[in-house]
């Protein structure tokens, strides 16, 4: 089954993470050791992944000084990828082209290590003529920076789109949730060769649309839906970019974590065979 | 290993205004300015940021704010109703965290999330969604920080007002600090933000880089206290509303200010022994008696007595309150309102004295069982027919 996958991932640089790595219940669920707390667990988690979503920049807006403690923290090889701040998305501001260039100054820190910014727009951003200007004055504005465009709305699944966002060389992640009218569809199209990006959301039907974040990720991934996964998207995303990051969001109980290493495992296997 | 706790600051600026604002849209769109309107030299309660950009600042005489903004709109203070919006907001928060502290009607609360991430997850997501509630139920929009203590939540607050949010990572109190001027740490009084600043020093890190013993050379007992907010380090609890010293308080706003000290004294007196009625009604005693006073040009003073032994009757609770009242007269402008707060309440002992016309105890000057048996008497009327069917001499009426 793994066949295919490593056929296609020959030559593709494929790294795993989690979204987010602060999170106390990862102690409980002992991902992290007992009393850990939150100024150790980036070198903690760097014994295990070398590539963090940044998820804490959605809150707030990035700030130079605070990243660059930050990364003093992390382990030397670890990169990032870094949300953009919801100001700017989700709860769209009149000076928001000003906040644009302040996250610019904001991650300028993490230098050569910023993978990805992460545009996530949020569920009722439609495509309509309005959001299409925004979307490509807001690209315009992070230009040259290696963006990746997160779109949770079904409308702006359409060869269009894909066809800008490839000649921007601007990545669409790909994303892994339930399977629910409305939702964007899980794609294996590829518009920048230089990256593919993945996040596995979970599949909680049920929690979903609950409003509760406890409710919405909590979502185990099993062995042979991260196996069926590879088959059917991996090998089409890694056969089309130099270099992929998957991340996991589903956090609750450090399933996220866990998940990330058992693909990460998967992939291994898949490359070396069973034994490696 | 201490806990790693989680305190979450939500701040409304300018919350007087955006109060008014909320009960009155007209006002959205305008300067605001928050000031009695009969005084004579009123001075600013609160303005909005409009306003302040203009030049209005708190405390400044609302002629010369006028003058500064003259497109503000002036609008006298509602305290009862910052109080319940006040009330509204912990309501609010409290769906979080039963441990909440909030000031009356300053716009301020703190929240203790430590240890609620199973329920409500990561903790920057319960400040995201406490000020998006706040934002669609109450149409106002709290700044709102999140930090290991809540000295340093309050300094972050303080940094991106009147809007935004900050949230400093554990462990990075002092470096967050560091940069930072004096001003914005709370804690320092204003002399001692002067006497630093003799010495050249107005930044935290300054500060922080001094020992203990450098610091005891100058402030003495304060050094300990200096040494450990100049590094971010704070232990304070949240203190929550039933975890808080029980108060019992009455407020009088006079129809007319007035400067008339004779009058204000009745009414504090009047105050006195409703207080007292109700404390003798609880069997509770009061080591404290707090005084505030509000002026009519906005401006307010506090002044507090204690005794070691507390007292119920109404002579003791007079005594304490008039002290208060000397000391906080101070100026010569009118009172508009004043409040008296008993707290530090204890339980009145069944246990008999022993010398009861000795010890003199909770019945008042003179003393022993007269004394309790005339108080009894008092209470009986008042209880029967209201507190002011029956007054000494030096109560005024309320009504």
């Amino acid at each position: 089954m793994l066949l295919r996958a490593a056929e296609k991932t020959i030559g593709c640089t494929v790294m795993t993470g989690t979204s987010g790595y602060s999170y106390l219940e990862w102690v409980d669920s002992g991902f992290y050791p007992p009393g850990t707390r939150s100024a150790a667990m980036l070198g903690l988690y760097g014994r295990s992944f070398s590539i963090v979503e940044l998820n804490y920049t959605w809150y707030q807006m990035a700030r130079s000084d605070a990243l660059a403690r930050m990364v003093a923290t992390a382990p030397a090889d670890m990169l990032f990828a870094a949300k953009l701040t919801r100001t700017v998305t989700h709860e769209r501001e009149d000076d928001w082209r000003e906040q644009v260039v302040r996250y610019r100054q904001g991650i300028a820190g993490l230098k050569q290590r910023l993978v990805a910014i992460l545009v996530q727009l949020p569920p009722d951003f439609e495509r309509t003529v309005a959001n299409r200007r925004f979307l490509a004055e807001l690209l315009d504005g992070l230009h040259p920076l290696p963006v990746a465009v997160e779109f949770r709305h079904a409308s702006w699944a359409a060869d269009s789109v894909f066809a800008e966002l490839e000649r921007r060389r601007v990545t669409l992640v790909s994303v892994d949730e339930p399977d629910l009218p409305g939702l964007f569809p899980a794609l294996d199209v590829v518009t920048n060769p230089a990256l593919f990006y993945v996040r596995f959301h979970g599949r909680n039907r049920q929690g979903w649309r609950s409003g509760n974040m406890q409710k919405k990720f909590d979502y185990d991934y099993s062995r042979a839906e991260l196996l069926q996964w590879c088959d059917n998207e991996l090998a089409g995303l890694a056969a089309r970019a130099e270099r992929g990051i998957i991340f996991f969001n589903n956090h609750v109980r450090a399933q996220a974590p866990r998940n990330a290493l058992l693909l990460e495992d998967l992939l291994k296997q898949a490359k070396h065979g069973p034994g490696a | 290993m201490n806990r790693q706790r989680f305190i979450l600051h939500l701040n409304v600026a300018d919350f007087a205004v955006a109060v008014e604002r909320v009960a009155d849209s007209t006002l959205r769109r305008r300067p605001v300015i928050v000031a009695p309107l009969q005084a004579a030299r009123a001075a600013v309660y609160d303005m909005s940021d409009e306003a302040y950009h203009a030049g209005v600042r708190k405390g400044m005489l609302l002629s010369q704010a006028v003058r500064c903004c003259r497109s503000a709109r002036v609008v006298p203070p509602r305290f009862d109703l910052y109080r319940r919006a006040m009330t509204a907001f912990a309501g609010e928060a409290g769906s979080y965290s039963p441990a909440l502290e909030y000031g009356t009607e300053d716009g301020h609360l703190f929240l203790d999330i430590t240890g609620t991430h199973r329920l409500f997850g990561a903790a920057p997501d319960v400040g995201w969604r406490l000020r998006r509630q706040m934002r669609s139920k109450f149409a106002i929009d709290p700044i709102w920080s999140l930090a290991a203590n809540k000295l340093v939540a309050k300094v972050g607050s303080r940094l991106v007002k009147p809007r935004g949010e900050y949230i400093v990572a554990d462990g990075e109190e002092q470096r967050f600090l560091a940069p930072l001027a004096l001003h914005l740490l709370p804690g320092l009084s204003d002399g001692e933000r002067q006497r630093l600043a003799e010495f050249n020093i107005v930044r935290v890190g300054q500060l922080a880089s001094l020992s203990r013993t450098q610091l005891y050379g100058v402030f003495g007992r304060r050094a300990e206290r200096l040494f450990e907010i100049s590094r971010g380090i704070d232990d304070g609890v949240v203190t929550t509303g039933s975890a808080r010293e029980p108060v019992i308080e009455k407020e009088h706003i006079f129809a007319d200010d007035t400067a008339d000290r004779r009058i204000i004294g009745g009414v504090i007196g009047c105050l006195a022994v409703q207080l007292g009625l109700h404390l003798r009604s609880i069997r509770m005693a009061a080591r404290r008696v707090v005084l505030s006073l509000s002026y009519s040009d906005g401006g307010r003073v506090v002044r507090q007595t204690t005794v070691r032994q507390g007292v119920s009757d109404d002579g003791s609770l007079q005594r304490l309150a008039l002290q208060a009242m000397q000391r906080g007269l101070t100026r010569r402008i009118r009172i508009r309102s004043c409040r008296l707060a008993c707290d530090r309440l204890h339980r009145i002992s069944p246990q008999l004295l022993l010398f009861s016309e000795i010890a003199g105890g909770t019945s008042g000057r003179d003393g022993g069982q007269r004394g309790e048996k005339l108080q009894a008497a008092l209470d009986a009327v008042r209880c029967r027919f209201g507190s002011e069917a029956i007054r000494t001499g030096n109560q005024a009426t309320l009504h």
